[in-house]
């Protein structure tokens, strides 16, 4: 890759980290965006999560 | 060049007509019939040499074809085919004698499709050392050690300067400092000095006008300039400034990206007390703009696991996010595993009133645990600028890469190849 090339490369990599940043993107995986009753708010117990159940022992040495 | 009427003689051989284009500075010439090698030098035509080629070499820029390399014009008026036998091997080159009548003789050199444009030098070249390498120093340059043969005229066409002979062998060293290369030439006790420099094949078909294309190119010649030697300087000289504007950037986003502590509090959890298993926090707000927010777990968890479930929701339209984090802390005499703490990283949030469902979950019959909650809106994600390091390094790193192959591959058909204990100079 010759150096403009590599330039534009380059400037093109900062300017999408730059994004990426400014708009607060993130590598961690959010499965769910769904739109709740506000009922939620007074009985929590009512939501159920997209990860709950978990029970398995991970742990340990 | 001016058009200028060539010199006709006979040949004494077969009576054929044979042109003479160096004029006084033609002593040997070879005729085009028989291919016998004439003696020009006297009026008296006298056979020098007869020799039978098993095949006649048609010369791939023929005889009497003119062209222009840097300033002067050129006519070729020569053509020798000269061999190198070492061992089982044997190779071949062609060479061009060229004719200016102000700027006298030029070479230009083929092989497997490389060239090279040679002029004789008056001046003799200084031995010295270079990294340990034998090497010639020559008017400010310093030229490697990188082979040397005996060479052997196998075939001879045109007229020459010299009294040329089929059969004519000479103890050849080259020396090289890309794109030049400098050879010395020893016949009985006499050295010749001459100065080549790489022209690739379209180069020459360029100045010759020549129809159709250059022969195929194989392999990597002694000096060949390397395609990737002037790209790797500059490629880490804008590696440098780009690493320059990666540290404006964090530095920026450490600003516009604070990571305000928009909420934060403590907690315990115990198995089977009803009022823990899930509940909500206050509502707090998430200003600005389309931002992220990082949640940070730290619990006193010992040689044990929690498991959490959170929902991000927004308290006026209802849009959830929902992630979930592990966080387990296991330790013994031989040391330790895991964390106390976590944390994850909710991308794009928009502003408004928001409030976290929290869930926890543990192993049965585990004792409570204590656990602080803390949201940080606006954080800089220092590992996206971690990635675009790295990225950012791919290309000079390849650039040095393939430059180190190319020169590997010059080197392995060195005299003095590096591995020369393994695989050999070739040539």
């Amino acid at each position: 890759m010759n150096a403009p090339v590599f330039l534009i490369y380059g400037v093109l990599l900062l300017g999408l980290t730059g994004v990426a940043e400014y708009k607060g993107w993130s590598w961690n995986r959010i499965n769910q965006q769904r739109v709740l009753p506000k009922s939620i708010r007074d009985n929590p117990g009512a939501y159920r999560s997209s990860y709950g159940g978990y029970s398995r022992y991970i742990g340990g040495k | 060049m001016a058009a200028v009427q060539a010199k006709s003689i006979s040949c004494p051989n077969c009576g054929g007509p044979v042109q003479l284009r160096g004029f006084a500075h033609t002593l040997s010439v070879v005729c085009p019939q028989c291919l016998t090698v004439l003696d020009a030098s006297t009026p008296q035509v006298q056979i020098l040499q007869t020799f039978q080629a098993k095949q006649r070499v048609n010369p791939t820029i023929p005889l009497g074809s003119r062209g222009k390399i840097g300033d002067t014009q050129y006519e070729v008026i020569g053509f020798q085919v000269r061999g190198v036998s070492q061992g089982d091997e044997a190779y071949s080159w062609n060479e061009y004698l060229l004719f200016n009548p102000y700027k006298g003789f030029r070479y230009l050199t083929e092989y497997n499709g490389h060239w090279n444009f040679v002029h004789v030098e008056s001046a003799l070249p200084e031995k010295s050392r270079s990294g340990g390498k034998v090497s010639m120093h020559y008017e400010g340059m310093t030229y490697l050690a990188f082979d040397a043969m005996t060479a052997d005229t196998v075939y001879v066409l045109g007229e020459f300067p010299w009294r040329v002979r089929v059969g004519d062998s000479a103890s050849c060293e080259d020396f090289i400092a890309p794109p030049f290369m400098l050879s010395s030439e020893s016949t009985s006790g006499e050295t010749t000095w001459s100065r080549a420099e790489y022209m690739t094949g379209s180069q020459v078909w360029q100045a010759f006008r020549l129809p159709g294309s250059p022969p195929p190119v194989y392999g990597i010649f002694a000096n060949q300039p390397s395609p990737y030697g002037g790209n790797v300087g500059s490629s880490w000289r804008t590696w440098l400034w780009l690493n320059v504007a990666l540290a404006g950037l964090i530095f920026l986003f450490m600003f516009l990206s604070p990571g305000r502590v928009a909420f934060s509090d403590h907690y315990a959890y115990s198995q089977g007390v009803k009022s823990d298993s899930a509940f909500v926090t206050p509502t707090f707000a998430l200003d600005g703009r389309n931002s992220n927010v990082e949640l940070s777990i730290h619990t006193d968890l010992d040689n044990n696991w929690a498991y959490f479930n959170f929902a991000l929701i927004n308290d006026q339209t209802g849009q959830t996010f929902d992630f979930a984090r592990e966080v387990s802390y296991y330790h013994d005499s031989d040391g330790s595993d895991g964390s106390r703490n976590n944390n994850v990283i909710i991308p794009s949030v928009p502003s408004g009133q928001y409030y976290l469902r929290v869930e926890p979950e543990m192993e049965p019959g585990s004792p409570y645990v204590r656990y602080e909650l803390e949201l940080r809106r606006n954080v800089p994600n220092y590992g996206f600028f971690g990635v675009a390091a790295l990225l950012l390094l791919i290309p000079p790193v390849l650039s040095t890469f393939r430059k180190h192959s190319f020169e590997a591959a010059r080197w392995r058909e060195s005299d003095y190849a590096p591995t020369s204990s393994s695989d050999g100079g070739d040539d």
